[in-house]
């Protein structure tokens, strides 16, 4: 059986690796480390908007856990990361394994299903504004109102149905991301070991769970993982839609966040946001790998 | 020598008083010619109008203008991003009255008495008793010093089907209904009448034709935060003879007469679409201009933009009217005058100046008002008069805007203004969709608004 | 054609129909906006919808009237060059997480990761104090840099799990022969690497190619990308439709056509010529 042996095996390689990853590491502690150790001392001070005032101390994370709001806001945020991330997985494997197949005309297909996520976010939903506003928008009134349903409501003004309108735009943006890369990942398993694993006579269900799916999983486990986090994180939809209406129904956490900065100039509290989410990140990615490695042995 | 000290005197004090009659900008530019000033100012049609006429300027003076636009979100952001941060890229920036608030506490914004005592650069036919009051008074004077000059006069007005309006079958029918004559509401009642009387379903008649779709008496910004609670606060709730704020500037949110405002605001949700909880300005004239509702209160350049040949079906059939009154004695109607700032951090202060003031001066604004074929919002009581106005196909919409303007005031100068607003707005969409009583919306408001300031005006 | 084969044949038919199918619905938005590009405000949202109208030329004139053209340079120069850049940083790295035994390995990689785990919005203001005070607001330079920030992070993750699946025999049998690492991974691995470079850099030419929030804090006249544009187009006048619709399917374009270009790069299919069986 070809060996799923995946785990580093060059040995004495001396500082040839660390040459390897230290320009990227370099770039990072640079670039990335230098502005969030930058918000980690504004967090700790009372902010005059731009200026930095007294130290705080732990006044600013105080405020903002205590903050029913900011709770909220992450709650939503949660709910729709926990709605949208396993549709548009599911989807996408299941559009990736269909390509990988083999369709006719692949090379045309496969750029068209790719194009909502080449559209720029900002475009995206002023797209689905025009599909889905009340009464004027092209789905709204040709579909819905045409048909009869959900009659007399509007999704995006509905503080039942806002949420999974956005839920459903993030699927259709983001599921062909999904799709391309669970392809690429196809195409490149190495062939070997389904030609011994056909010799063996094993059927096609069989090589799908016992080769496709552990081959997978790295990538998958990846996907998955930038998904949540990058999911967490969007706002131009939410903004443009509904503001985080109606009421606080779709009130997210990066729309919380915008408000806090740009509206109400409260840098001390953002800047405590940006740590706070990032530490519940890094915790949770953790959490994610230790367990995709144990369980899954997916790193 | 003794007998030219007269003739010398002669000559120079006539040489001061032809110099004093002979102000130009170019004269006064002079020290500043050369220069650079960055201003940032906010995108509409209007502005793009007036960036034609900058160069102008820029011949006269010698001084470059680098005009910049943005659209409304963006000037707000990177306006006080630039302001607070200390950078100082933008000489002069547009401020909407509910900012100045906050920048007036982080004092970023530099008052421009001196410069308008300056003689030298101070253009003495400015007439400044000419603007439009009480727009420039409440939006500018703070405690002694005045901010800026009034740049955009935007109004919110009355706006119509007049073609449903005026139509013979309908005006019987409602004048049976409701006991008096179908016209442009000058009240909210009236306009509440009007909006039950319209709102009809698929395939009744609406002005003899019968309908292909469903059709609404009225259409509101509902939408969180935008300008849905500007709208809800001066207009219903000022005219129930409430407020938000008190003398002092302490919150008092939960007033029986502004329970009695947000009620009448909330009944007119019953007649609106039911889009109108994400409904912002954006979607407003779009519903009017694809002849979905019957009235609306609208940002009057929002009309200019859509009652245009080509821009909307039912263009030439709209009729406008002053903001409607309530039922208390005060009239208050929402407005928004805005100003362009000259930044603490410019170093430009002058040349600045002298921009700000071409921009409002009489002979701009009248060419202003030539090159927009008579499009714009006027921030001069002669502007009324101007021929351009006059026969424009604007004219009624110019009345509507003259009688607004009247009632319409800065916000409140309250550095956290923009979180009271937040708070309220959301609270008030869900009195309007139901999910809360008014008395309950506002208590809960006052509790919120108490504990984000106890006196909120500076 | 054997009956396993009419079989087969007849499965990609299906599932081509299906797959084209997908794309057309959900391409069926974009359509739309499409001819939004050409249709005349009055008809924009007319009900019912319009399909067969005069075209007009307006919405274009107006979007190249505004400078455009430097919009869509500035952002093919900035996301070429990220891009650029963090493949060339980014690759070795990820290859290196993946075959050697690196110190704290795991400790590395999540900080990796963790370098895109703070929401972007709140980190804005910092990163705008920051370029403020060393100048690099409204520079190309300066937004490069920032999506180093969140492409690297991305980049290495990705191609990190496709690095774990290169059959180690290839590198093996040729350090066996003699020949020196770097020989090694230029040589060997980056051939075998090709498809997953070239679909994850895509994907980070996307990101980079899209931004908006930093492009417009961090930016400026000098330097003004394609997303920026945008809200120029939502003036409190009104929406220009139709020019923004211009702007959104003509910013689709370059994508497209890049995706469509390298896509058989990524698909290798089933000629996998060095792997022996």
């Amino acid at each position: 059986m070809y060996a799923l042996s995946t785990r580093a095996t060059a040995t004495g390689a001396g500082w040839f690796p660390y040459a390897l990853i230290a320009p990227a590491m370099l770039t990072l502690v640079i670039v990335a480390l230098v502005p969030f150790v930058y918000t980690i001392y504004l967090s700790l001070h009372e902010m005059q908007f731009a200026r930095v005032g007294d130290w705080a101390g732990l006044a600013n994370y105080r405020a903002l856990l205590g903050n029913a709001r900011f709770w909220h806001s992450v709650w939503i945020s949660t709910v729709f990361v926990a709605l949208a991330v396993p549709l548009e997985f599911a989807l996408g494997l299941l559009g990736a394994l269909v390509l990988n197949q083999g369709v006719r005309c692949r090379s045309l297909i496969v750029p068209v299903l790719f194009v909502p996520t080449m559209m720029a976010p900002i475009v995206v939903a002023i797209l689905w504004k025009v599909m889905l506003a009340g009464s004027w928008g092209l789905v709204s009134y040709n579909v819905l109102e045409r048909f009869g349903i959900l009659s007399d409501i509007s999704v995006l003004a509905s503080p039942a149905l806002a949420l999974y309108a956005l839920v459903f735009i993030d699927v259709w943006q983001w599921t062909p991301f999904v799709m391309l890369a669970l392809f690429a990942g196809l195409s490149s398993l190495p062939m070997a070991p389904y030609r011994a694993a056909a010799v063996d006579g094993a059927t096609s269900v069989q090589m799908f769970r016992r080769l496709t799916i552990p081959l997978l999983m790295p990538l998958m486990a990846v996907i998955v993982l930038l998904r949540l986090i990058d999911a967490f994180k969007i706002f131009d939809t939410i903004f443009l839609l509904t503001a985080g209406g109606p009421g606080q129904a779709t009130e997210s956490l990066s729309l919380f966040t915008y408000k806090t900065v740009f509206d109400f100039w409260n840098l001390g509290t953002a800047s405590a946001t940006a740590v706070v989410i990032w530490i519940m990140f890094f915790v949770f990615s953790n959490a994610f790998y230790q367990l995709a490695r144990r369980t899954l042995r997916a790193f | 020598m003794r007998a030219r000290l007269p003739l010398l005197a002669v000559l120079l004090s006539i040489a001061m008083v032809t110099s004093a009659e002979a102000w130009s900008y170019k004269d006064a530019a002079k020290p500043y010619a050369g220069q650079s000033i960055t201003i940032l100012d906010e995108i509409t049609p209007l502005q793009e109008t007036m960036k034609t006429l900058v160069p102008e300027f820029v011949k006269e003076t010698g001084i470059q203008v680098d005009y910049q636009l943005l659209n409304h979100f963006e000037v707000i952001s990177k306006g006080q991003a630039d302001m607070l941060s200390g950078r100082g890229a933008y000489d002069g920036v547009m401020v909407h009255s509910p900012q100045l608030g906050l920048l007036l506490q982080a004092d970023v914004v530099r008052p421009i008495d001196d410069l308008l005592g300056n003689k030298t650069i101070s253009n003495p036919d400015l007439d400044l008793k000419d603007v439009i009051q009480p727009a420039w008074d409440s939006v500018a004077k703070f405690k002694g010093k005045t901010y800026g000059l009034l740049d955009w006069n935007y109004n919110v007005v009355y706006w119509a089907r007049g073609d449903v309006l005026n139509h013979p079958d309908e005006k019987a029918a409602f004048k049976k209904r409701y006991n008096y004559d179908l016209a442009p509401a000058k009240t909210l009642q009236q306009m509440r009448d009007i909006a039950e009387f319209f709102t009809r379903k698929k395939g009744e008649k609406l002005a003899g034709q019968p309908l292909e779709s469903d059709f609404y008496g009225v259409v509101l910004e509902g939408i969180k935060g935008g300008t849905t609670f500007w709208t809800l606060w001066n207009v219903f709730i000022k005219n129930s003879g409430g407020d938000v704020f008190d003398a002092e500037g302490r919150p008092t949110i939960d007033r029986p007469e502004n329970v009695a405002g947000l009620k009448l605001w909330a009944e007119m949700w019953k007649f609106a679409p039911p889009g109108q909880a994400e409904y912002s300005l954006i979607d407003v004239p779009t519903v009017m201009g694809n002849g979905i509702a019957a009235q609306t209160l609208a940002w009057s350049d929002f009309v200019l933009g859509i009652d245009q040949p080509g821009k909307s079906k039912y263009a030439g059939k709209f009729v406008y009217a002053g903001s409607p009154a309530g039922k208390s004695g005060t009239r208050s109607a929402e407005t928004e005058p805005s100003m362009i700032v000259i930044s603490k951090h410019s170093k430009k202060a002058e040349a600045t100046y002298l921009f700000l003031q071409w921009l409002v001066d009489k002979q701009t604004q009248k060419r202003f008002f030539e090159v927009s074929k008579g499009a714009g919002v006027p921030i001069r009581e002669s502007t009324w008069s101007l021929g351009e106005l006059k026969q424009s196909r604007f004219a009624a919409l110019y009345d509507a805007m003259r009688e607004t303007l009247k009632n319409g005031r800065a916000k409140p100068k309250a550095p956290k203004i923009f979180e009271v607003m937040d708070v309220m707005s959301g609270l008030v969409q869900e009195v309007a969709l139901g999910r809360k009583t008014a008395e309950q919306g506002l208590k809960e408001g006052q509790e919120k608004v108490l504990a984000i300031c106890k006196k909120c005006t500076l | 054609m054997s009956t396993r084969q009419q079989a087969e044949s007849r499965r990609r038919t299906l599932f081509s129909l299906v797959a084209a199918a997908w794309a057309l619905i959900v391409v069926l938005p974009v359509l739309w906006m499409t001819l939004m590009m050409f249709k005349p405000e009055a008809i924009m949202f007319a009900r019912p919808p319009v399909w067969l109208f005069p075209p007009t030329l307006a919405h274009f004139d107006y979007v190249l009237a505004q400078g455009f053209v430097w919009n869509l340079v500035a952002s093919l120069v900035i996301a070429l060059i990220s891009t650029l850049l963090v493949v060339l940083v980014g690759t070795p790295a990820a290859y290196a997480f993946a075959r050697y035994p690196i110190r704290r390995r795991d400790d590395l990689l999540l900080f990796v990761l963790a370098t895109r785990m703070a929401p972007p919005i709140a980190l804005a203001i910092p990163f705008y104090l920051i370029y403020a005070r060393v100048g690099l607001l409204d520079t190309y330079v300066g937004l490069i840099v920032a999506y180093l920030t969140f492409n690297l992070s991305f980049y290495v993750w990705v191609l990190w799990s496709f690095c774990r699946d290169l059959p180690v025999e290839l590198e093996e049998a040729a350090r066996t022969d003699g020949y020196p690492r770097a020989h090694v991974l230029l040589r060997v691995v980056l051939p075998l690497l090709r498809p997953g470079i070239i679909a994850t850099a895509m994907l980070c030419f996307i990101f980079a190619w899209n931004e908006f929030l930093y492009a417009f804090l961090l930016g400026g006249k000098s330097m003004e990308t394609l997303p920026v544009a945008v809200p120029k187009l939502i003036t409190s006048q009104g929406v220009k439709w139709g020019e923004l619709s211009v702007v959104g399917i003509v910013a689709l374009l370059p994508v497209l056509l890049a995706v469509f270009l390298l896509q058989r790069h990524i698909v290798r299919g089933l000629t996998m010529g060095a792997v022996k069986g």
